[in-house]
């Protein structure tokens, strides 16, 4: 449990909020590259801020401010020609990575990217996509680093063939094995995890112990402030920002990054598109339907009885938290390590601005940013005495291996 | 889900819902009193639970969980509660660990009269 005043502290974003200070001093996923085909003036809605994306009178793109009304829905998506542009309001910076059009809300000048698999991967091995969650940012970061949810809130019953499995998060075989990641999952619920921290954030390695003195490995990472890196199958892995919308409201923004073939875009895409509403990415099964709950299902094929899509999963265990998760009433557990971790990391930080310390930031202390890569994030499964060499040399492999500069 | 509104109950004893209620395969209803959100559901004694709709460890919605094993258990992490509120497993936590003796849901009394579920409102939160 937390006190209320630390619950503010760490969860509000709007201009001027101590978290917000923290997260502006980071490029921040605004919009998708291919929300351009939307006009001239794209509206986006990013930490508390109404936005809109526009070239300027050099015919830069930049994140200007728009006029609206107080009454707005947070995801307020005006035809372009209704937009009006507020000449008093900031104007930031913006960039685009791989398909992610990135905006910069803090002082001085914009720090460099980090040399992370998905901004270095050719544009053919990135898919960019977004959706909406009607909750607070930091509750859908920290589903994301917690690495024993996925044994119950993902569990399936059953196991589908993997073969079926492109483009979806645990649904391939483990490592180099011919066991589904949904029976390790399931049959091993207890992961003993630990948490390091790193120049990026926060490495993560969840094992479990199976039979015949073997382990499974999972590494994920925290990349501070509100991204995490985690494996999604053996050919790709998946960066995603959890970024505030205001304090009620975020996107997911996932970079799926594909360390073998060019990545199936249209699959891909076709995928998400029957699950999300453009043109704001609501997804089809929310809150307002029960995400499709069917207690049916819920008795003999997933744990939630709602579809065999994760993302629904977490949207709906995030998202019933309430608008802000009150942690007032919370009990964590040594299953929540690395949140604990993070919150800390994110006071520290907090902190830091407050002071002037900005030199002590993560990924903005001063090394070169552009040397940072990776970071290893993979599924291998070793013997019980040399699982970290194990564990590292799968990603080596497949790093190897990789069409496009990969090496770390 | 949206949950059932018991409003100004002026009553100790307030009928939150009728016995026939929870005819279903899945015997739960969401119920929202003034003092906050509670899940209802009857136990595979038959007995009814009326308790705190959000899981105590980080607040997930009850009224989705598990109906099984003789209580409610939430989808998030497997933790289980029985019909008093009291958590009896944290399948995630390391094996041997008793923090969840200490974890209790809020629970609020129930009885049957004549087909009606009433609820046992503490004294504080009934309307004047």
């Amino acid at each position: 449990m937390i006190s209320q005043e630390l619950n503010d502290q760490i969860t509000r974003v709007g201009p001027g909020s101590e978290a917000g200070r923290v997260l502006r001093h980071y490029w921040q996923p605004a919009l998708l590259r291919e929300e351009l085909a939307h006009g001239d003036k794209v509206p986006v809605n990013l930490l508390g801020e109404r936005l809109a994306l526009i070239r300027d009178a050099s015919g830069i793109y930049v994140l200007a401010t728009r006029k609206a009304s107080a009454d707005e829905k947070p995801t307020h998506y005006p035809n372009a020609r209704d937009i009006v542009i507020d000449p008093d309001g900031p104007a930031y910076p913006v960039t685009e990575r791989n398909g992610v059009i990135f905006a910069y809300m803090g002082p001085g000048d914009p720090p460099e990217f980090p040399n992370f698999d998905c901004f270095r991967a050719p544009e053919s091995h990135v898919f960019a996509f977004k959706g909406l969650w009607q909750c607070n940012w930091l509750q859908a970061l920290e589903i994301g680093i917690d690495p024993a949810h996925a044994s119950f809130l993902h569990r399936f019953l059953e196991d589908e063939d993997p073969k079926e499995s492109y483009g979806k998060q645990f649904r391939d075989s483990a490592a180099d094995t011919n066991i589904p990641m949904t029976k390790i999952l399931r049959d091993y619920p207890r992961p003993d995890i630990s948490v390091d921290e790193t120049e990026y954030g926060l490495k993560i390695t969840a094992l479990r112990r199976m039979e015949n003195d073997l382990i499974h490995v999972r590494v994920t990472n925290q990349i501070f402030p509100e991204a995490i890196c985690i494996p999604m199958s053996r050919e790709m892995i998946i960066t995603q920002w959890h970024v505030p919308i205001d304090d009620e409201n975020c996107y997911w923004f996932t970079m799926f990054t594909s360390f073998r073939d060019p990545v199936n875009k249209d699959l891909m895409r076709e995928q998400r598109l029957k699950e999300h509403a453009l043109p704001d990415y609501a997804p089809l099964k929310n809150k307002a339907n029960n995400y499709h709950y069917d207690p049916d299902e819920q008795a003999r094929l997933t744990y939630t009885g709602m579809g065999l899509d994760i993302n629904v999963h977490d949207q709906w265990a995030v998202e019933g938290m309430g608008p802000i998760q009150d942690r007032t009433q919370e009990h964590l557990g040594r299953s929540d390590v690395a949140i604990i971790r993070y919150r800390r990391m994110l006071r520290q930080a907090i902190a830091a601005v407050a002071d002037g310390r900005f030199e002590d930031l993560p990924m903005q202390r001063g090394e070169s940013v552009a040397q940072i890569s990776g970071p290893l994030s993979n599924d291998s499964i070793a013997d019980t005495s040399d699982w970290q060499m194990a564990s590292h040399a799968a990603d080596m492999a497949r790093r190897s291996a990789c069409p496009w500069d990969a090496r770390v | 889900m949206e949950g059932r509104s018991v409003k100004d109950p002026t009553a100790a004893w307030t009928v939150i819902a009728r016995v026939s209620d929870l005819d279903a395969k899945r015997p739960l209803l969401p119920i929202t009193l003034a003092s906050g959100r509670y899940v209802l559901f009857r136990d595979e004694e038959g007995e009814l639970g009326l308790i705190g709709r959000h899981c105590p460890h980080r607040g997930a919605d009850l009224c989705f969980g598990r109906l099984e094993d003789n209580g409610l258990r939430c989808p998030f992490h497997g933790w289980h509660f029985d019909r008093t509120g009291q958590c009896v497993e944290q399948p995630a936590e390391p094996e041997g660990s008793k923090m969840y003796t200490q974890i209790k849901v809020p629970m609020i009394p129930v009885k049957i009269v004549d087909g009606n579920i009433l609820a046992n409102i503490p004294e504080g939160e009934l309307s004047q």
